[in-house]
Order: structure tokens, then C-alpha cells, then sequence
């Protein structure tokens, strides 16, 4: 080049500055987002005093069906003119029809609220949107049917709920009460108890009237006109909220984001959206939205669900925000608002915090069992670029003695970012690249997102335009939008035809070049749009049976995911788990793999952001998630880089991601004392997979999630509720991140009620107290729970597929009365064979100084069997009085040593537990052992 | 850690001959994994852990359970997650290889030592394995050979022409000494010429003023008509775009009729500048009115980059669907919005040209071929050509490529004789001599002489002098210990991928060079890692990036390659460099240390014949 070297030096000094300028500013395009003030439902329903609408009465009550239904009677009041909706104050048919409202009642204690409109009296022949598929397929087998209703004094009707808990149906103005049973019983939560319960009712669009709406250089016809519903939901006996992810914040509970003492007012925002570097403290709308709330206090724990996948805005009033004279105490009141959908919500009564996780799950399931593998650490970056680099990659892993399980490819590994192909320039021998990594037992992912190249000779985009299959803009051709590949349209997931079609796309016979070791990445799925509203679909694209997208928005990442996780189930003919990481999510993407909290960036409130957004996202239900390690954009300094492996190996989902125009980030390029550090971490995840994976386990079968805030399992310590900077893994094990850099010490708060042992070196720490603690570079605080039986492989492979013969190590950390328990799972690892009983599932006990393993697997699970060799070669004894020399094991009657032992089989670990050596039983047996 | 520094005594290589005959066979527990220089530390019943934390017994030594932290206590099983696990591998290399490896289902060891717990099977493939090693070997060791005599042959060249360069430095700095004073004299004379030139013009002014003071009156009827010529010819310009070209057309004829024929010699050179100039303003002019619009100059300038900055950092109506789709995805991926935009009308795409039109005509190279070459790929590099801009405003990239063999120019003006230097003093002599009768009116025979003489003398100097900074430019670079790499200082090394061809120059830069465009990928660091590498940096900064970067490995190589450049992490590349300089007499033996412990290590069974 030679060029323009002749210009005048200021021009080119001022354009150095613009380009050093451009690099600095923040990423964050606040006005590419629409506020609650830009958004006309939101606006308009937050304007609103409490009860300053006109009020439904409840009408006809009657039980049918087992399950109360009545009308919900618009007061004959005129409407107040809006915005919106100049021509309601005239007596508009709309504001003057009743909505039909059914209650009905599940077991184990939740109450299902579904109000639509009455289609008899409907002046269009548009339908309001139900969003089928989410809730579980038999859901209805355990609808309790009602055979009583009871009067409630004077204009109220109660009916069961659950033992201890009834429903109460306020008549005028109506009210939906949940509360303890009894007349003068606590209520629990209640729904329109501030009178804001609006129903925006479809009608004929009226000639002078324009329903558009503009935001920037977009327009959305908006041709069904406004059709919103708010309400106000209180929480009583409350004293925090948490929930509704998915939104970056450093609190773990939800701040009131209206009220008194409110600065910032923007509502929690639930619509999902590619948000570019989005910030670590806001209420804004990102990648997933889940519409549950849930509330806890000293006195009660209660959630509700919304389901509803169009734009939804949440606020959380503070205290005294109706009535600053009277700020209410003990109580969180909450305000939901959604742009269309019906009412169709769930009360969950608790009354503990895992009764309502489990209530939960049972109406939108469980985090679906992840192969272990899955469990295990995953290696990513944006991009991967070929062969060579994949298998220098892989080489370096075993060079520096470090295991990973999963090497991932993102979107250029595609020809053109055509999915389902590879650019074989790249990639010419796919197959035998996948094979080798699967002969060390490591697996493979390729990115599969929902856009497809509009290229005429892509076999996918002649397919579905010949089928029909992509989503349809407003003028009913299909919808254009541009993504990865330029020009691209969108499957719509809504079809279950075409997820079926999808899912066939993902046979190793359609997938050419795709291995039964590979496995799928949906990112883009929210779905992204670059020149669409808001970097995403326009709101009057229209889905299957005339559904418009602004209905099932933040669901079209949740069909997308499941369709791609049922493809993967087809491929390995329903004996294969299917592993799907999606970034959309919404509530139910737990039934269909794992997620991750997107493009977070390389910095320290990124690394704290990261622990109360994995907490909520655990809270409402998804148990498999977790954030980019290291920071997706920018580079991270070496120190926040291995404390985020030393908090991301507890992560549920524990993997390295970084930008392309990052710099290389494998752990082995920040030097040998920082590569031992990293390593060091990862082999903390790799020894905990048989305690994380038995975990899943439990999540699987409860929806208890794998990693928890505190407070549930410490209900009743108040100086839990708000803690976001520690968590527990499980129940035994808690963990304390280090949040910023040269970080000397830390305040670790250790629940009441129990005692704790330092996982470096043993020594127990009270409960009910902060604890100041020295922080080395080393590792971050980790303590197990005493009482608690922890099992671990302290052997390392390259990979968790080989340590599938190694021996356990128990921990026992015995509490005051010298006794533990904790709980061990295993099956194959990879198969549905557990669903017929093929598996092993055990319980330690200690107590009385005798450690018994007994078999807790139900007789009655299934016929298949699975068995290992397995054996125990190391039992760890925190908190036993010294002085024992010897275990004698029953059956056998043999003897094994007890000696002085190191907590971790690392160099230069001191010998501070009381160890017994090769008791050598087998984890399929029915064993004691005594200490003599 | 794992250094394959073994000395095998006899009685040991007679041991490993016999116990490898059994290679299918278990070795005893008690020696799973332990290397042979290693088998006495295991000798004693009580044995310590390495890192001196806790001792053992013989029965606890690879018992499957980790009593040493460190791994001592258990060298033939994956216990101890630190241990490591020694494999023999009779006929071939001895390996060193992680405990997690042992029984982990992969043939690690090509004797299969490291899988017997029956549940993999692992052929000996060692001597396979091995013989296609030795093989490797022995190239590598011919090669290293072959190598190294040329690279011998390359240290005597060197040597001599770093001698050679010293020496001309000296003889220049003493040459440029005497021609300095020479010079200083004719420009006293010259000067004192001048003066009296200056001063027989003043004179002959005087005179003519008084002669046209007298014929006043009858010339100043005439001047009205000489106007109204001059109104017509600059009537006859047309177009703008003709304007332009008969503009520089008459700039650079200029010369051809000068007011005064003394400065002739010193106008013709600006003029060529001034075409450059005038051409760098309409262009400039041009880019304005071609680009966005309305937009700051400032803006526009830079080929539409700071115009990219603008809408990535702010305001996106306006744009149209496809620039808005672009556009958000250029924050991620850090490309500019319109780089695969293909329009030919696009108009940051066509001032582009227009300023690199420019640029290669002020290179004076012939790029007739520029506009077919300008496919969608070369935007690619858009922000770098700025870059390259800013460096080139600074001097760094101001030498052409060709411009490193600059020395046989300057010797072919040279020659190695002085005697031009010897005739230059003759010539001062004799100017001298004529000037000790000077007198006024100047001769003028005398005065256009030394005139020439200084300027012929005065460009000599400049000249040596420009050499002389050359030659020490040169010298302080840091050769190697042998001036091992002073062949490579005029010298660059290309590659070719793709598109690209990679070009290295040793000492001064490296770039990436995609038909007419150039990124610069680094500027001259150092020698790094004893001389094994190159480091250039401070390249061209990348978008959202570091600054670009090489290093360049050096492999010993008969021949002089450059191969396999890579970028691992963004903007920051490395190649190797295969020659003959680095093939080096203590790797060689190395090598042939290792080749003789590898025959060694062939099992009786397998005699090579």
C-alpha cells in the first residue's frame, strides 16, 4: 500500500482518535431497546393508580368439570380513555363483554387461574393465543376434581387447595386469594388484590383508527390491535422475590423497580433478545425468558407462573408504593404486564422453599438427565478453525495433563454458515476428526442455529421453501431477515410437522459428516434478527394458524431447542440422551438440554453477575446452565481468568468460551504457574462429577436444582436471602466466589444450623457467622456441610468417559453428634436405561462410628440392571476425634488402616484427615465399616 | 521432568534385552512404571516419598492406593494423580507419560505397558513405531549435516561481508570528511560568485530602469491587448476533468519556458510534486462530494471508515434493511458493515479507488490491472489501509519494497576506486587556482563551472552520507554471535497462501500482502529464544485487536522456505522459516546422541540387517 500518506496529519490524528474512540465507548445500544415508556402497554398500564380501573365482579360461579368456572362482569362504568385506545370511553362492546375465568386445582398444593374471552360473544374471528406444548403432556392426571364450593362470607366463594391451603374467589371486585385454610387463615398470595387487574378484549378495528406502532425505522402493523392484560400479583409473608430470569443482576433477590427509594424505573423486561455486550446490572430484557416468580420469607415461600410467551414486563413495587403513609411490611406486591397471550398462571402454595421448586416442576417438568460427559468441562471458542487447530487443541489438553470432554465449533465451521454442512476447505475429514477425539472418550459440538441461508442451492432452504415451513412476514411471504449468512429465514417451530422435519435433519444419514459423538449448539434463537426491531423478529411475522410472533415470542427458542433435542433423541433411536445447549429459553427448555447466560464479557462484575444469574435460572427450574468461563468478549488478565475456572468449575454447566477476536484462551498459554492453577480447578470439577452427577440426579426427579442460593436450604437464616456471592452445590457443599482482583480476604458468610469444614484444609468453621478469610491464588472459599457425605474420583483421565472404572473417595465431615449422610448415583452415563431401573443409586450413613451403604433404589423402578466394578479406595473422616487406627469392613470381616491423610491428592497437600486406606468395597454392595 | 537423559549401563541394557523378550508378560508389580536409573531409589523396604512428605513400604509401592502426594509411591498405576509413569519402549524412544494415562483404555506406550489391566489391548508397535523414527531421524540428521556446511559456508560470506561493510563504513567517513571540506570550499566560491553576479545585476537593472524610463511613453499604449490574450487562453479549459489533466499538463510544462533560466534546474522537481498535490486535492474534493453526503469532511476522508464508526456507534435509520442487518452484525464480528457489500455503486467502494488510483500513480507503478483486481475480498483490509496510512505519515513505510537493493545502486555510481574522488580534488585545485585571479565582471565560463562542480559535488556527498547512515543502520543490529543472520538483512522471504502471499524482511518488516494492498504485520523486534525465533510487532493494528505480530520460527532447512503462516489467535501470526543458518553443531549431536541411544535400545529379536 502507499495511499494516502500526503493527507494532512490532523485529518489522519483525528481519525486514529475515532477509531481509538470507537473502541472504547460502551457496546451497549440502550436506544436500539424499547423502554416501558416506548412500549405502549407497558406505559400505559404502569400509569395506573391502584385501583383507579373500572373493577370485574365475578359472576355465575359454579363448579364444572371438577374445577370452578364463572364470568368475569366488566363494571358498567365507561372505560377510561387511553392512548391506546381512544374510542373505549364510548361504550365500546369490547369494555362492556365478560372474559370467562375456570380454577382449577393440581396436587401437591398449586391452583391454575385461565382467563380468556368468551368466544360466544367474540366480535372477530381472531383467537387469543394458548401456548400449547410447554406444560407437561399429563398435567391434567393430576387435576384434583372439585366437589364442593364453599361460601366465604357475604361476596366470596373458598374451595381445597391443599391440606392446610385453600383457594378463595373474591366476587366484587374480584380477587384471587390463596391462603392458609380457615376464615381468618394468612393469605398466601393474592391476585388483584390492588384492584390493576386489566383485558385489553379483541375487536373490529374501527375506520379512523390506526393500530400501528413505530419504533425507530421499524413498523408493526399490529393488524389484532391492542390486546394486553395486566394484573397485580402480592406475595404475602414475603420478605424478597427472586425469579423470572432471565436478566443480569448482581443481586440475587429482585430489586423494586418501582416505588419509593427507586431511582432507575424500568420494569423487569421478559423478552428474549440478542442483547450485544449487555450489562451486568439491569432489568433489561435478554436471551431467555421464564415467567416465574417466586417469594420467600420467614414465614412463607410461594411462586406463580405466568405462561404466556409474548413481551412481558414485570415490576416489583417497593414497600409503600401505593400508599407511602403505609408501607407495607411482610409482603412483596408485583405487577405483570403482557403485550397479548391469555391469563393461564399458577399459584404455588409451598409452604417450603423446595415444595415450591417441586410444584413447579410438576407443571413444567425437570431438568432433563444430562449424559455425564455433559457434566464435565467443555472447551469452546469462537472459532475453532480447522482440523490441524482442533487437533493441536486436543493435543495441548493432553500435553499440559488437563481433561475436557467436549471440543465445540462454532458458526464458521460451516460451509458459509449453511448448518448441517462443513466448509470443507477447513473440514475435509470431519468424521475421522470426530473419531479420534472420541477414541480419548471426548465429543464434539457443532453450532445448528435457527437461521437458514436463503441460497437457493442450500438443500435446507430449497426444502423448507418448497414446504412451506418458514415463518411468514406480515404481507404472508416468507420472512427475510439477515443473520450469520446474510439473507435468512426461520423454520417455524411452532408447527410441530416441522419440528419434526427439523428433527430429521439431525440423522447421521442427513447430518453428513456428524458421527453419533457429536452433539448440538442452538445459539441466534431468540430469535436474533440483525436488521429486525430490537435485533429480532418483527412482532406481525406470523406462525402457524395465523399466530402472530408477538404471541409466542420468547418461545420460539424454547421449540426450537426442543426440536433439535428430539432430533438428536431420533438419531440414537431413544437410547441416546441428546445434549442441546440453547441460549433462548423459556419456561420448559430444563425438558430439552442445557443453556448458558450468553455473550457476557471478560471482566470482574461479569464474574460476580454470573453467580446470582445461574441461581435464579436454577430457582425457575433450568438446573443446567451456567456462563462463558473467561469472559466471552474481550480478554480477560490472567488473574480474573483463573478465578473464573475456579468458580466456573462449579457451575452446573462449566465451559470456556471467548470471541474470535479474543486472544487465545486454551489454559495452558498464561504460563506454568497459571496453567496449575487452571488445571487445578478443572480437576476440582472432574473429582466432584460422581457427587455433581448424582445431583442431576436429583434435579431430574425433583427439580431441585443442582446449584442453590442458600436460603433454600437454610429457610430460616435471614442472612441467606440476599446472599448472591456464595452458593451451595447441592446440599453439602458451599462455595464463595472471589469477585475482584488482588483480593487479600473475604467475608464468607456460613449458614446457621450447621458447621463447616474448609475443603483445603479441614478446618471447621462455625455456622451463623461471617468468617474473614485469607484468600490465596490458589483456589476460591469451599466448604463441606457437617453431616454431610460427599463422593468423589480423585484419579484424573483425559476425560470423564475414562474414569468410568475408577475407585470413589468418600469425605465423610461428621457434624456434633459424629454423624453424616450423603448419597451416591450412577448409571451408564448415557443411556434411558435408568428409566427401567438400570441403575445404582446408594446411601451413606455414619453414625454410631459405623459408615453403612444401603441400596435406596426402589424395587419397583424397572426390571434392567446396571453394575459396576467400582470400588471405594479412600474414605476421608472430618471431624472424628483422632485416635483410630483401624476400619474393620462387614461382610468379610477384613481390616483396612486408618492413617493421616491429605484432603486432595495434590503436591505438598498436608496430612490433616483421618484416612482409611483401600477399604476396597464395592459401590454395588450392601457394606459397613466399623471403626475400631 | 521428562527428559530422555538415560545412561544405561551394560548390566541394565542386558536386563532390558531379556525382559523385553517377555513383552507380553506383566513385569513384577514392584517395577510397573519405574524408569531403570530409577529401580535403585525402589531398592530398600522403607522408601521415601520424593518430595520428602511420608515414607512407605515395599508392599505400598504400586499398590493402587496414593500414599506420596507427589506420586512416588505409585510409578505403575494412576493412583496419584501427579505420578508419572515410565515406559520402556524397547525399540524405540523411552517415554515419560502421565499416571491419569495408565489404564485409561489408550495405547499410550508403544510397548502397551501402560494398559494391563486386560481391558484394552495393546500390540507392541515400538518396533514399527521406532524404525519409522530413526528414519525421521536420520534425515533430520542429514539434513542437519547438509545444513550445517552450508551454513559454514554462509558464516565465512557473512563474516567477510560484514568485514567488507566495516571496512567501506571507515573509508566512507573518511571520504565524506575530505568531500565535506571540498564541498564547503566551492560554496565559498560559489557564493562569492553569486554576490558578484547579484551584484552586475543590480548594475544592469540600474541601467535598464533608466533606459525604460526614457521609453515610457511610447510602450504603455501596448499593454491593453496582452490582457485580453491572456483572457482567451484560459477560455479555452472546458470540462472540469479537463481542466485538471491540462492543468497538471501545464504545471509540468512549465519548466519548458522559465521566467529565469537560473533556477531552472531546482523548479522542475516541485513541479512533479505539485501535479501529485493538486491531484491528492481532487481527489480529496471528490471523495467529499462522493461519499455519504453530508458528513464532516473528517469523517469522509478515511475511506469510509470513520463513516462505519459513526453508524456502529450511533444512529441507524436511514439505513436500508440489508445495511441494518450488516451492521449488527458487524459488532460481533468486528467486520465493517460494508465490507461484503458488492454494489458497484457503492461509494465508499469507489473513493477507495480513487485514493488507491492515487496512491499508485505517487508510487509511479503501473497498476493497469487494479480495477479487475478489485474483487469484494480486498475490502477486507479497509481499516488497515489507514493504519498503513498512519504509519507511512510516519516514516515507516516510506522505503518501496525494491528499494532494500539500493547498495548496487549506489556501487555502480561508486565504483570501488577513489579516483573520482582524487579527480573531484583535482578539480576543487584547479578552481581554486582560477578563482586566485578572480575578478568582476564574472566569467561567466569560470562561474557556470564551479557552480556545477558544487552541485556534482554536493549530491556526492549527500549521497555518501545517505550510505553511511545506511551502513550504520545496518551494523548495529544484533547478528547472532557469529553474524549468523547478516545475509538476511537485504534480504525477504515470501509465501504464498491463498491469496496472500506473506512476505518476511529479516531486520526491517513483515506484511501480508493481497494483490496491490499490504498489511504491515510487524515491524523488526528481535532475536528471541537464543535466536531460534524472530519477533516482529507493532503491526498494523487490528479492528477491536491488538496491534498485528509474527514470529517467526526458525527450523534448520537446506534451503532458505518460508511455510506455514498461521494466525492462532487473532491478528497475531507465526511462521516458520526453514535454513541452513541455524542447522547447528550441538543439535546435530543431540541428534546423533539419540539416534545411538535408539539403536541401542533395539531388541535382540530385531537386528537390523
Amino acid at each position: 500500500m502507499g495511499g494516502l500518506n500526503r493527507r494532512s496529519p490532523d485529518a489522519l490524528i483525528f481519525l486514529i482518535f475515532l477509531v481509538f474512540l470507537a473502541s472504547l465507548t460502551s457496546a451497549w445500544k440502550k436506544d436500539e431497546f424499547r423502554s416501558c415508556r416506548q412500549t405502549p402497554f407497558c406505559k400505559r398500564a404502569r400509569g395506573r393508580a391502584p385501583n383507579s380501573l373500572p373493577s370485574f365482579s365475578v359472576a355465575d360461579v359454579s363448579l364444572s368439570d371438577g374445577a370452578v368456572s364463572a364470568r368475569l362482569v366488566p363494571a358498567p362504568t365507561l372505560r377510561q380513555v387511553t392512548d391506546d385506545d381512544p374510542s373505549a370511553a364510548d361504550g365500546d362492546d369490547a369494555s362492556s363483554r365478560s372474559l370467562l375465568l375456570r380454577l382449577s386445582v393440581y396436587r401437591g398444593g398449586i391452583l391454575r387461574l385461565e382467563i380468556d374471552e368468551d368466544p360466544s360473544s367474540a366480535p372477530t374471528t381472531k383467537r387469543r393465543f394458548r401456548l400449547p406444548d410447554v406444560l407437561l403432556p399429563n398435567l391434567d392426571d393430576r387435576r384434583l376434581w372439585l366437589s364442593r364450593l364453599s361460601p366465604d362470607g357475604a361476596s366470596a366463594t373458598s374451595f381445597y387447595l391443599a391440606d392446610g391451603f385453600e383457594g378463595v374467589l373474591r366476587h366484587d371486585p374480584f380477587q384471587i386469594v390463596v391462603r392458609r385454610a380457615g376464615s381468618g387463615g394468612e393469605p398466601v398470595l393474592s391476585l388483584n388484590s390492588h384492584g390493576l387487574f386489566d383485558f385489553e378484549q379483541l375487536r373490529a378495528k374501527k375506520d379512523d383508527e390506526n393500530w400501528e406502532e413505530n419504533f425507530r425505522s421499524h413498523t408493526d402493523s399490529r393488524p389484532n390491535g391492542p390486546q394486553s392484560i395486566s394484573f397485580d400479583v402480592s406475595f404475602h409473608g414475603a420478605d424478597f422475590v427472586y425469579g423470572i430470569p432471565e436478566h443480569a443482576s448482581t443481586s440475587l433477590s429482585l430489586r423494586p423497580t418501582r416505588g419509593p427509594g427507586v431511582d432507575e424505573s424500568e420494569p423487569y423486561r421478559l423478552f428474549n433478545l440478542d442483547v450485544f455486550e449487555y450489562l451486568h446490572d439491569s432489568p433489561f430484557g435478554i436471551y431467555g425468558s421464564i415467567p416465574f416468580m417466586l417469594s420467600h420469607g420467614t414465614r412463607s415461600t410461594s411462586g406463580f407462573f405466568w405462561l404466556n410467551a409474548a413481551e412481558m414486563q414485570i415490576d416489583v413495587l417497593a414497600p409503600g408504593w401505593d400508599d407511602p403513609a403505609a408501607p407495607n411490611a411482610g409482603r412483596v406486591d408485583t405487577f405483570w404486564m403482557s403485550e397479548a397471550g391469555v391469563v393461564d398462571a399458577f399459584f404455588f402454595v409451598g409452604p417450603g422453599p423446595k415444595d415450591v421448586l417441586r410444584q413447579y416442576a410438576s407443571v413444567t417438568g425437570t431438568q432433563a438427565m444430562p449424559q455425564e460427559f455433559a457434566v464435565a468441562y467443555h472447551q469452546c471458542r469462537w472459532n475453532y478453525r480447522d482440523e490441524e487447530d482442533v487437533a493441536a487443541v486436543d493435543a495441548g489438553f493432553d500435553e499440559h495433563d488437563i481433561p475436557y470432554d467436549v471440543l465445540w465449533l462454532d458458526i464458521d465451521h460451516a460451509d458459509g454458515k449453511r448448518y448441517f454442512t462443513w466448509d470443507r476447505v477447513l473440514f475435509p475429514h470431519p468424521e475421522e476428526m470426530q473419531n479420534k477425539l472420541a477414541a480419548k472418550g471426548r465429543h464434539m459440538v457443532t453450532i445448528v442455529d435457527p437461521h437458514i441461508k436463503r441460497d437457493d442451492s442450500f438443500y435446507l432452504h430449497k426444502e423448507a421453501t418448497e414446504k412451506g415451513y418458514y415463518v411468514k412476514d406480515a404481507s404472508g411471504k416468507d420472512f427475510d431477515g439477515w443473520c450469520w449468512p446474510g439473507s435468512s429465514s426461520y423454520p417455524d417451530m411452532l408447527n410441530p410437522e416441522i419440528r419434526e422435519w427439523w428433527a430429521e435433519k439431525f440423522s447421521l444419514k442427513e447430518y453428513v459428516g456428524s458421527t453419533p459423538s457429536l452433539y448440538i449448539w442452538n445459539d441466534m434463537n431468540e430469535p436474533s434478527v440483525f436488521n429486525g426491531p430490537e435485533v429480532t423478529m418483527p412482532r406481525d411475522a406470523i406462525h402457524m394458524g395465523g399466530v402472530e410472533h408477538r404471541e409466542l415470542h420468547n418461545a420460539y427458542g424454547y421449540y426450537f431447542h426442543m426440536a433439535t433435542s428430539n432430533g438428536l433423541f431420533k438419531r440414537g433411536n431413544g437410547k441416546d440422551r441428546p445434549f442441546v445447549l440453547s441460549r433462548a429459553i423459556f419456561a420448559g427448555s430444563q425438558r430439552y438440554g442445557a443453556i448458558w447466560t450468553g455473550d457476557n464479557s471478560a471482566d470482574w462484575d461479569h464474574l460476580r453477575v454470573s453467580v446470582p444469574m445461574i441461581l435464579n435460572l436454577g430457582l425457575a427450574g433450568m438446573s443446567f446452565s451456567g456462563a462463558d468461563v473467561g469472559g466471552f468478549f474481550g480478554n480477560p488478565e490472567n488473574d480474573l481468568l483463573v478465578r473464573w475456572y475456579q468458580l466456573g468449575a462449579y457451575y452446573p454447566f462449566f465451559r470456556a468460551h471467548a470471541h474470535h477476536d479474543t486472544k487465545r484462551r486454551e489454559p495452558w498459554l498464561f504460563g506454568e504457574h497459571n496453567t496449575a492453577l487452571m488445571r487445578e480447578a478443572i480437576h476440582t470439577r472432574y473429582s466432584l462429577l460422581p457427587y455433581y452427577y448424582t445431583l442431576f440426579r436429583e434435579a431430574a426427579v425433583t427439580g431441585i436444582p443442582v446449584m442453590r442460593p442458600l436460603w433454600l436450604e437454610f429457610p430460616s437464616d435471614k442472612e441467606t436471602y440476599d446472599n448472591g456471592e456464595a452458593f451451595l452445590v447441592g446440599s453439602s457443599l458451599l462455595v464463595h466466589g472471589i469477585y475482584e482482583k488482588d483480593q487479600k480476604s473475604a467475608s464468607v458468610y456460613l449458614p446457621s444450623g450447621a458447621s463447616w469444614y474448609n475443603l483445603r484444609n479441614g478446618v471447621k468453621f462455625d455456622g451463623g457467622v461471617s468468617h474473614k478469610l485469607a484468600v490465596s491464588e490458589d483456589s476460591i472459599p469451599s466448604f463441606q456441610r457437617a453431616g454431610t457425605i460427599i463422593p468423589r474420583k480423585d484419579r484424573f483421565r483425559r476425560s470423564s468417559t475414562q474414569m468410568v472404572n475408577d475407585p470413589y473417595t468418600l469425605v465423610i465431615a461428621l457434624n456434633g453428634s459424629l454423624a453424616a449422610e450423603g448419597e451416591l448415583y450412577i448409571d451408564d452415563g448415557k443411556s434411558y436405561d435408568f428409566e427401567q431401573g438400570a441403575y445404582i443409586h446408594r446411601r451413606f450413613i455414619f453414625t454410631d462410628r459405623k459408615l453403612t451403604s444401603i441400596d435406596i433404589r426402589p424395587s419397583n423402578v424397572g426390571d434392567k440392571k446396571f453394575s459396576t466394578d467400582c470400588t471405594v479406595e479412600r474414605i476421608i473422616l472430618l471431624g472424628l476425634p483422632s485416635g483410630a487406627k483401624k476400619a474393620v469392613v462387614e461382610p468379610g470381616n477384613h481390616e483396612t488402616n486408618i492413617e493421616l491423610g491429605p484432603l486432595t491428592l495434590r503436591r505438598a497437600s498436608p496430612p490433616v484427615a483421618l484416612t482409611i486406606r483401600k477399604p476396597n468395597v464395592r459401590v454395588t454392595d450392601d457394606w459397613s465399616l466399623r471403626i475400631l | 521432568m521428562r527428559t530422555h537423559r538415560i545412561r544405561v549401563s551394560i548390566a541394565i541394557s542386558c536386563f532390558c534385552l531379556l525382559w523385553v523378550g517377555g513383552f507380553t508378560s506383566l513385569p513384577p508389580r514392584e517395577l510397573l512404571g519405574i524408569a531403570p536409573q530409577d529401580e535403585g531409589y525402589y531398592k530398600s523396604d522403607v522408601i521415601k516419598c520424593k518430595d520428602g512428605s511420608k515414607k512407605f513400604t515395599k508392599q505400598q509401592l504400586n499398590d493402587e492406593f496414593c500414599d506420596c502426594p507427589d506420586g512416588t509411591d505409585e510409578p505403575g498405576t494412576s493412583a496419584c494423580p501427579e505420578g508419572e509413569f515410565y515406559c520402556r519402549n524397547a525399540g524405540h524412544i523411552p517415554r515419560t507419560i502421565f499416571s491419569s494415562r495408565v489404564n485409561d483404555g489408550v495405547c499410550d506406550c508403544c510397548d502397551g505397558s501402560d494398559e494391563y489391566n486386560g481391558k484394552s489391548n495393546c500390540p507392541n508397535t515400538c518396533w514399527e513405531a521406532g524404525k519409522s523414527a530413526r528414519e525421521k531421524l536420520k534425515k533430520k540428521i542429514a539434513t542437519h549435516q547438509d545444513g550445517l556446511a552450508i551454513r559454514k559456508q554462509e558464516l565465512e560470506k557473512a563474516k567477510q561481508a560484514f568485514a567488507e561493510d566495516e571496512a567501506e563504513l571507515l573509508k566512507l567517513k573518511n571520504e565524506e570528511k575530505i568531500l565535506k571540506g571540498l564541498v564547503e570550499k566551492l560554496r565559498e566560491h560559489k557564493e562569492r560568485i553569486e554576490k558578484a553576479e547579484e551584484e552586475e545585476r543590480l548594475r544592469k537593472e540600474k541601467e535598464e530602469k533608466k533606459q525604460r524610463e526614457a521609453e515610457r511613453k511610447s510602450t504603455e499604449q501596448n499593454r491593453p491587448s496582452e490582457e485580453s490574450a491572456q483572457y482567451q487562453s484560459e477560455g479555452t479549459q472546458d470540462t472540469p476533468m479537463e481542466m485538471n489533466s491540462q492543468d497538471s499538463v501545464e504545471i509540468g510544462h512549465e519548466p519548458v519556458v522559465p521566467p529565469e533560466n537560473e533556477y531552472n534546474s531546482r523548479i522542475e522537481i516541485p513541479a512533479v510534486h505539485n501535479v501529485g498535490q493538486k491531484q491528492v486535492a481532487d481527489n480529496i474534493g471528490e471523495s467529499i462530494t462522493s461519499g455519504h453526503g453530508s458528513d464532516d469532511v473528517n469523517n469522509e476522508i478515511p475511506s469510509g471508515h470513520a463513516a462505519d464508526q459513526e453508524h456502529i456507534s450511533g444512529n441507524t435509520e436511514g439505513l436500508s434493511r440489508e445495511e441494518l442487518g450488516r451492521l449488527v452484525a458487524s459488532r460481533w464480528t468486528g467486520e465493517h458493515a460494508e465490507e461484503r457489500t458488492n454494489e458497484p455503486n457503492d461509494a465508499n467502494g469507489e473513493q477507495e479507488e480513487q485514493n488507491q488510483d492515487f496512491s499508485d500513480s505517487a508510487e509511479e507503478e503501473n497498476y493497469d490491472s487494479y480495477n479487475s483486481d478489485n474483487d469484494e475480498d480486498r475490502h477486507k483490509f479497509d481499516d488497515d489501509d489507514i493504519q498503513d496510512v498512519a504509519a507511512e505519515e510516519y516514516g515507516n513505510h516510506v522505503e518501496p519494497d525494491g528499494s532494500y537493493d539500493h547498495d548496487k545502486d549506489y556501487k555502480s555510481e561508486f565504483p570501488g576506486s577513489p579516483s573520482w574522488l582524487d579527480k573531484i580534488k583535482q578539480t576543487v585545485q584547479n578552481i581554486i587556482q582560477a578563482f586566485s585571479f578572480f575578478k568582476s565582471p564574472v566569467d561567466l565560463s569560470v562561474a557556470s563551472r564551479v557552480k556545477k562542480e558544487y552541485d556534482d559535488a554536493s549530491s556526492k556527498l549527500s549521497k555518501i552520507q545517505s550510505r553511511i547512515s545506511g551502513l550504520s543502520e545496518k551494523l548495529k543490529h544484533d547478528f547472532g554471535k557469529e553474524k549468523d543472520f547478516y545475509s538476511f538483512y537485504d534480504r525477504c522471504f515470501e509465501n504464498k497462501q491463498n491469496k496472500y502471499i506473506y512476505k518476511v524482511c529479516p531486520f526491517k518488516k513483515a506484511s501480508q500482502v493481497e494483490g496491490h494492498s499490504s498489511t504491515q504485520l510487524g515491524r523488526w523486534e528481535n532475536f528471541d529464544e537464543s535466536y531460534r525465533v524472530m519477533q516482529f510487532s507493532n503491526g498494523d493494528r487490528c479492528w477491536n485487536g491488538p496491534d498485528r505480530s509474527l514470529k517467526v520460527r526458525l527450523r534448520c532447512g537446506l534451503k532458505d522456505d518460508l511455510a506455514d503462516v498461521d494466525e492462532p489467535s487473532r491478528c497475531e501470526y507465526v511462521a516458520i522459516l526453514s535454513t541452513p543458518i541455524i542447522c547447528l553443531e550441538e543439535k546435530l549431536k543431540e541428534l546423533q546422541q539419540k539416534l545411538e541411544d535408539m539403536n541401542k535400545r533395539q531388541p535382540s529379536t530385531h537386528d537390523e540387517l
